[in-house]
């Protein structure tokens, strides 16, 4: 048994579908994270990859203690933190930190760059003078490549590009030194020639600074470049995990080969046969029977219609949970 | 590698002489604001304005009652002799007084409880809201009336805290919904992510953006009150020894004004009341337009008339262009077309310049460049749906045979949507949620073809449906009930109603995920084929038009950098611009080749460099790309690129 810095263990969350009243106490339940097994070890880089709807979202939020897990546990540097108390919370969040989605949306408008990202400091007491507080925030924003500091410290959200404002988002998380940082689709709002930027930014974190990373992506194009692993979300569940480079070149799963085969390819050359998926991710209240991709399968059988697919390895670390794997 | 990163310095302006600026513009908010000094300014210097002393009531004879106006009483003087004039100084003192402190206590609570309500939201917010309702359903005024009355002795003090007291209501429900969509925001979210409690929220980012609204209702609070003073002291229910403008109507109304003639008694005071709430008002609606951010001014205006002038700036020779033999005929001509934003005080921002390019029937043309390279303007110019600031300067569009920037409004409302239509980016959202798809369609075809009704009506609005994918039965479907990709089939459907030859798609699929754009993809090639459509795919994503476009116009701050089949756009690129880009592709074939990253951000339109305006970030750039800029180089019948280097080869 190999110890890990993070482990995930069946997790689950389940939301309430509207509000149980007197008349209708039994209230259908959404199943949006349905039972995921993760392991992460230190200053790896895991993909989590599925498109809207999948569930990855709310993973990111249960694992950052921001929505209370169902049922499942997470372990976090050999403690047990499922149900952390509020004391213990706000330590782990010195340590796990969060990039979000939209640099429009996740920045306060009315603060400044300098506020923003030493916001963290002041919360969590970090700093005993204005210098030190200073000195913290202009090295967050160069590490997140906004040299020099000192011409964004005062400058409004609204006075800076989308890629910008991305870099202030993980200064902001930087600034507190996270072991773990966990970025929810951070270039999906981005412009193509700026992505490749906060992507390698990222990287680079990852190898000076040894902290590990959960991306999380709908986008296979991405992940590529600096994950070590991919792990492939469908409906609450992962359907396939292994080494980036397993996934990438020998996919298992037909939602990973479907997956695959949309990523844009920029070569008209390379005109591909897709397989374009028919329909979207079903709504998490009804479940399918059986294999939840069956009903999108393109190669489904009698038997996926009724029994839920355990995981096969499929390969050194690489698991799949498919029933037509290696037939 | 830093100096690109450098923009222009950050500007230390107080965000009170912003808000200055903008203030200023707003004609009706500054007339408000005087109308505030002044009375302000009067109640403050009553003493020395005033020309009595309004508490000398002695040596009065009956000769000095209801006086009309004279030298020595300007307003004439009231029932017991005194200066109207007078009273009316010191009665803004006492309504001001009132009015104010009144307006405190109420935006206070009201403040409190909002906040309170919409931030923790479950029981706490049910119960402070129902007592809200309870409270707002009580009628303020004869509730008033039996508290003040049952007080014995009515007080000044007395009377500001029962206004107060019960004028809460409505800043509570205000700021309560205020807090919910601001909690909702994810600046919220991620302040939580850094551990912050619910205190630091509040005051932090809560706080900021409620205390705008809870401005401009503040003043509206502060005019209701003031009235409410008056009311109150008509009644006869004030203090009677502190004189206000309501006590002087009760006086004057009590005692005969009305039977005598004396008008100024009446009138006076009136006037006094009509002028602070009229200058609250209008002040009030001034600091709404400048604080409440929902009335940003983002939306689009009727285009004004075009003023053909010259670009600003050198204008660039353009290489004679040759036409291209084909058998498909062309639909769509941009010549040499220059949009500008202008706006007072600024720099015109040169958002598109010289600009051109050809569309076929049945053409698939990608417009492909990052956000702010003009790509949205250039569609809306063509289509003359830009904003008020934006202005064709220079430049033909061709539709056939008509040129579309010489019609006049009327002409081109017929070309648009008919001739060509237009998927807005985001326009998936822009349904509205209170009326099913099916109606909404039936709406965008009976706007351009009015004798569209009933059966047939219902026909080809299942029919566009059908088009795109959906099945008929889900028109009586609200867009709730449709998914993300199943609304932009719905917009697209939109765009076909009036069965346009030309349609731009801006950016369909940007927000979507990957399984679902490459079902919108599909739509539009499938259309495309199916209708004999031509179809401009604007996207930031080279990726996306690759595997379906015939021809790729690369826009970089405003400019073709690259125009071409796509092809040679993909394999034989000549504009650094253009290779630059597709080395950002990441290549799943390579995964373990680290991703090239274009260096520093596109330039900003109000701010263009000199020469090339992609010489700042370019690789290969040299002395000359900084000062000149590049012509449009013609390299092969459908090939265009402008870079200097290119130029060199030819």
């Amino acid at each position: 048994m190999q110890d890990y810095f993070l482990e995930v263990q069946d997790l689950k969350k389940y939301f309430l579908a509207g509000r149980p009243s007197m008349f209708n106490r039994a209230v259908e339940q959404v199943h949006a994270v349905d039972g995921v097994s993760l392991q992460l070890r230190r200053g790896e880089v895991v993909a989590i990859v599925g498109e809207s709807g999948c569930g990855k979202s709310t993973l990111a939020l249960t694992l950052m203690g921001l929505e209370e897990p169902t049922d499942g546990k997470i372990i976090f540097e050999s403690k047990e933190i499922t149900h952390a108390n509020e004391h213990d919370r706000k330590l782990l969040r010195q340590r796990i930190q969060m990039v979000f989605q939209d640099p429009y949306e996740s920045l306060n408008p009315t603060q400044t760059i300098g506020e923003i990202v030493g916001e963290p400091l002041d919360v969590h007491g970090l700093i005993h003078s204005k210098s030190e507080r200073e000195l913290k925030v202009v090295k967050a924003l160069e590490d997140a490549g906004l040299k020099p500091a000192e011409t964004y410290m005062h400058r409004f959200p609204h006075q800076l590009s989308g890629g910008q404002r991305q870099r202030v988002v993980i200064a902001g998380a930087l600034v507190l030194e996270p072991h773990l940082l966990i970025a929810d689709e951070p270039v999906s709002m981005l412009d193509v020639s700026i992505r490749a930027e906060i992507l390698n930014l990222l990287a680079d974190l990852r190898r000076t600074r040894q902290i590990s990373i959960i991306l999380i992506t709908h986008d296979l194009g991405t992940v590529g470049y600096f994950a070590d692993r991919i792990a492939v979300m469908y409906l609450g569940r992962i359907v396939e995990i292994g080494p980036t480079h397993e996934v990438l070149t020998n996919p298992q799963h037909p939602y990973t080969k479907a997956l695959l085969s949309v990523v844009p390819v920029p070569n008209p050359r390379l005109r591909r046969e897709r397989v374009i998926l028919q329909g979207e991710t079903p709504n998490p209240i009804h479940l399918p029977s059986g294999c939840r991709f069956h009903p999108r399968c393109p190669i489904v059988v009698e038997r996926c219609k009724v029994e839920d697919p355990a995981y096969v390895e499929t390969g050194e670390s690489h698991q799949t949970a498919c029933w037509m794997v290696g037939t | 590698m830093t100096d690109l990163v450098t923009s222009p310095a950050p500007l230390p302006t107080s965000r009170l002489t912003d808000f200055w600026r903008v203030f200023r513009r707003n004609k009706m908010g500054l007339v408000g604001l005087f109308m505030l000094i002044t009375i302000v300014f009067v109640a403050v210097f009553a003493h020395v304005i005033a020309p009595y002393d309004p508490s000398a009531t002695h040596d009065v004879a009956s000769s000095d009652i209801y006086n009309p106006p004279s030298a020595a009483h300007w307003i004439g003087t009231d029932d017991a002799g005194q200066d109207v004039f007078t009273n009316f100084i010191f009665g803004a003192r006492v309504s001001l007084i009132v009015g104010f402190f009144a307006a405190f206590i109420s935006v206070f609570i009201g403040g409190v409880l909002g906040i309170v309500a919409g931030f923790f939201g479950g029981r706490v917010e049910n119960i402070l809201m129902r007592f809200t309702d309870i409270m707002l359903v009580i009628p303020d005024l004869p509730l008033m009336v039996v508290i003040v009355a049952l007080t014995k002795k009515p007080s000044l003090l007395n009377i500001i805290f029962v206004i107060g007291l019960l004028g809460w209501t409505t800043t509570a429900r205000i700021v309560r919904s205020q807090t919910l969509a601001v909690k909702s925001r994810k600046f919220v979210l991620r302040a939580r992510a850094i551990g912050a409690g619910n205190r630091h929220i509040i005051r932090h980012h809560i706080l900021p953006l409620v205390m705008p609204i809870l401005v401009v209702n503040a003043v509206l609070v502060v005019s209701l009150a003031i009235l409410n003073e008056s009311t109150l002291a008509f009644l006869g229910l004030g203090d009677p020894t502190a004189i206000s403008w309501g006590q002087m109507l009760n006086y004057a109304f009590g005692r005969g004004a009305m039977s005598t003639g004396a008008w100024w008694a009446l009138v006076t005071p009136g006037v006094g009341i009509v002028w602070v709430v009229l200058g609250l008002t209008l002040f009030g609606h001034g600091l709404e337009q400048v604080l409440n951010p929902r009335l940003e001014t983002h939306h689009l205006m009727r285009p004004r008339p075009i003023v053909k002038h010259e670009a600003t700036g050198k204008p660039l020779r353009h290489a004679t262009r040759q036409r291209v033999p084909s058998e498909a005929p062309i639909l769509i001509e941009v010549d040499n077309l220059s949009i500008s934003y202008l706006t007072e005080n600024k720099p015109p921002a040169r958002a598109v310049e010289n600009v051109s390019f050809t569309l076929r029937e049945g053409e698939l043309m990608g417009l492909v460049g990052e956000s702010g390279c003009g790509k949205t303007t250039l569609m809306l110019g063509l289509l003359r749906l830009l904003p008020a600031a934006g202005q064709i300067v220079d430049g033909e569009v061709w539709f056939g045979d008509t040129e579309l920037t010489a019609l006049t409004d009327d002409e081109m409302e017929a070309v648009r949507w008919k001739g060509i239509s237009i998927v807005f980016q985001g326009a998936m959202n822009a349904l509205n949620p209170v009326r099913t798809v099916g109606d909404q369609i039936a709406e965008a075809i009976v706007k351009h073809n009015p004798l569209m009704k009933g059966k047939a009506l219902e026909a080809r609005v299942s029919e566009l449906l059908d088009l795109v994918g959906i099945s008929p039965e889900h028109k009586k479907h609200f867009p709730h009930q449709y998914s993300g990709g199943m609304r932009q089939r719905a917009m697209i459907a939109m765009a076909l109603a009036c069965n346009p030859k030309v349609v731009i798609a801006d950016e369909p699929t940007t927000a979507l995920d990957v399984m679902i754009q490459a079902q919108v993809l599909e739509l539009l090639d499938s259309l495309r084929k199916k209708l004999g459509l031509s179809i401009i795919f604007v996207t930031h994503d080279l990726g996306v038009v690759a595997e379906m476009c015939d021809s790729v116009l690369v826009m970089y701050g405003g400019v073709t950098a690259e125009y071409s089949d796509v092809d040679t756009i993909y394999n034989t690129a000549r504009h650094p611009y253009t290779q630059e880009l597709l080395k950002a592709f990441p290549d799943l074939s390579q995964p373990d080749k680290r991703l090239a990253s274009i260096p520093g951000y596109p330039p900003r339109l109000d701010d263009l460099p000199a020469g090339c305006r992609f010489a700042p970030r370019c690789p290969l750039a040299f002395e000359r790309c900084h000062i000149e800029q590049p012509e449009i180089h013609q390299l092969s019948e459908r090939h265009f690129a402008s870079c200097h280097l290119v130029e060199k080869r030819v």
